[in-house]
């Protein structure tokens, strides 16, 4: 069991790990659109701290990244990560405790499902209105997963080192 | 787990559903953005600047030793456009004089476009899949508001401010999907909307929509706004008929458009302000 102060240090860390994986992305990947798609990170991180940390951190985490990217980032709607990176950390928790022990497998599996939800939160949005047709909707959303999970390979080592700090 | 869910579950659902909803009321009653929306932006803008300025320099760098010959090549369509567009001045010079002595003797107001710009920087390009925005360095403190139409350095459309804060605002650029333009085909006069799509938009193209039965088409056509309705200025350049498509019924057809700016470019804007335009 951590202390409180050992808890504060845990998700300080995490929050550092998470800004300073963000800013080295943004240098070094500005501007690349393999497949036609820019990378997107934030699902990643969501999923693998969902994986590390269980269904309840994990959702609070999912809460409160997700509040921020939407008052940062642009949406399909005010308050699309906030809903889909909270109810995608649940699922995460479940499939990290039942079905996959954590590890790279697990992070894997679990940024799946937050891109899948996250993406259909976007479709949905853009399907009530109208703006674009299901096809496309789902060539972006394969597009984009099949570009950003790659990813993991820098970010799951990083945050798994960093959980394990504080594990006893 | 199930025992997570009876004790935890429903309290994390109903905190979400308090920051979700939170989040939309401040965005729909808002008239700029919201204060959390301000917070953020005011705190990440000189991170976000400083971000593009490294990443920016590392672009430059790569394309210095990448784009030798293409520039080579450039430089010399360039010289070759700019003797054509010479003449193409000259004589404009010539119609100019005489439009104005035509409209003294028929007794019409004096054309003019008086705009008013505000210079910005880019501080952010679209960080995701769904949108294509752009984040300058103005906001309200400059005069910057909602609506506000965005132009390139040589005066091309690149999209109209959807929200502002204290020193920064967001940009909807021309592609994105929310976009919808009157515009006008430059050389029939044909009245046509511009709008983005989502397809199009990772290809950094629009189209234009409501294309007349009779309407010739070709490759190139300039295509600008309207202004009508008055709330974007006339005659702002949007981009050139790349190709003409059937849309999915194979009823009707659209015009592809390719923006003359290119998004990920562009580190330097201006904002019209304000504009008074008499045609």
């Amino acid at each position: 069991m951590l202390t409180r102060q050992e808890m504060w240090i845990k998700w300080t860390l995490y929050t550092l790990a998470v800004l300073l994986l963000t800013l080295a992305f943004a240098l070094t990947l500005r501007g690349a659109r393999p497949l036609g798609v820019c990378f997107y990170l934030p699902p990643l991180f969501v999923g693998v701290v969902a994986s590390l940390e269980g269904a309840r951190a994990g959702a609070i985490f999912a809460l409160c990244y997700g509040a921020v990217c939407d008052l940062a980032l642009p949406g399909t709607l005010p308050c699309v990560h906030t809903l889909a990176f909270v109810l995608a950390a649940m699922a995460c928790a479940v499939v990290a405790q039942s079905l996959f022990q954590p590890g790279a497998i697990c992070s894997a599996v679990c940024t799946l499902i937050v891109f899948a939800v996250f993406d259909a939160f976007n479709m949905l949005a853009l399907a009530i209105a109208d703006r674009a047709p299901f096809v496309t909707m789902l060539s972006i959303t394969l597009r984009e997963t099949a570009v950003s999970l790659p990813l993991l390979v820098a970010v799951h080592p990083v945050l798994i080192r960093l959980h394990r700090r504080f594990v006893f | 787990m199930r025992d997570f869910f009876a004790r935890h579950g429903v309290w994390i659902l109903c905190a979400t559903a308090v920051v979700a909803v939170t989040l939309s009321v401040l965005s729909y009653f808002s008239a700029t953005s919201s204060v959390f929306h301000d917070a953020v932006g005011v705190v990440s803008a000189p991170f976000r600047a400083a971000g593009e300025a490294v990443s920016g320099w590392f672009e430059d760098k790569r394309r210095y030793y990448e784009s030798y010959n293409d520039l080579m090549e450039e430089n010399q369509a360039l010289r070759e456009e700019v003797a054509a567009l010479r003449a193409d001045a000259r004589q404009a010079e010539k119609d100019r004089a005489e439009n104005a002595r035509l409209r003294e003797l028929l007794d019409l107001r004096a054309q003019r476009r008086d705009l008013v710009f505000e210079a910005a920087k880019v501080l952010e390009h679209s960080t995701g899949n769904w949108a294509s925005t752009l984040t300058l360095n103005c906001g309200t403190k400059h005069g910057v508001a909602e609506k506000n139409v965005v132009v390139s350095s040589e005066g091309y459309l690149v999209g109209i401010v959807t929200e502002v804060g204290t020193n920064w605002c967001t940009v909807r650029t021309i592609v994105d999907t929310e976009t919808e333009l009157g515009a006008v085909l430059f050389r029939t006069g044909d009245v046509v909307v511009a709008e983005g799509e989502l397809a199009l938009m990772g290809e950094n193209r629009l189209r234009a929509v409501y294309l007349p039965d009779d309407a010739t088409l070709l490759i190139g056509d300039y295509v600008l706004t309207s202004g009508l309705g008055g709330y974007y200025p006339s005659d702002l350049v949007i981009g050139t008929v790349e190709r003409v498509e059937a849309d999915d019924n194979g009823y009707a057809q659209y015009a592809v458009l390719r923006p003359m700016v290119s998004f990920d470019d562009l580190t330097e804007v201006f904002v019209i302000k304000e504009f008074d335009i008499v045609e």
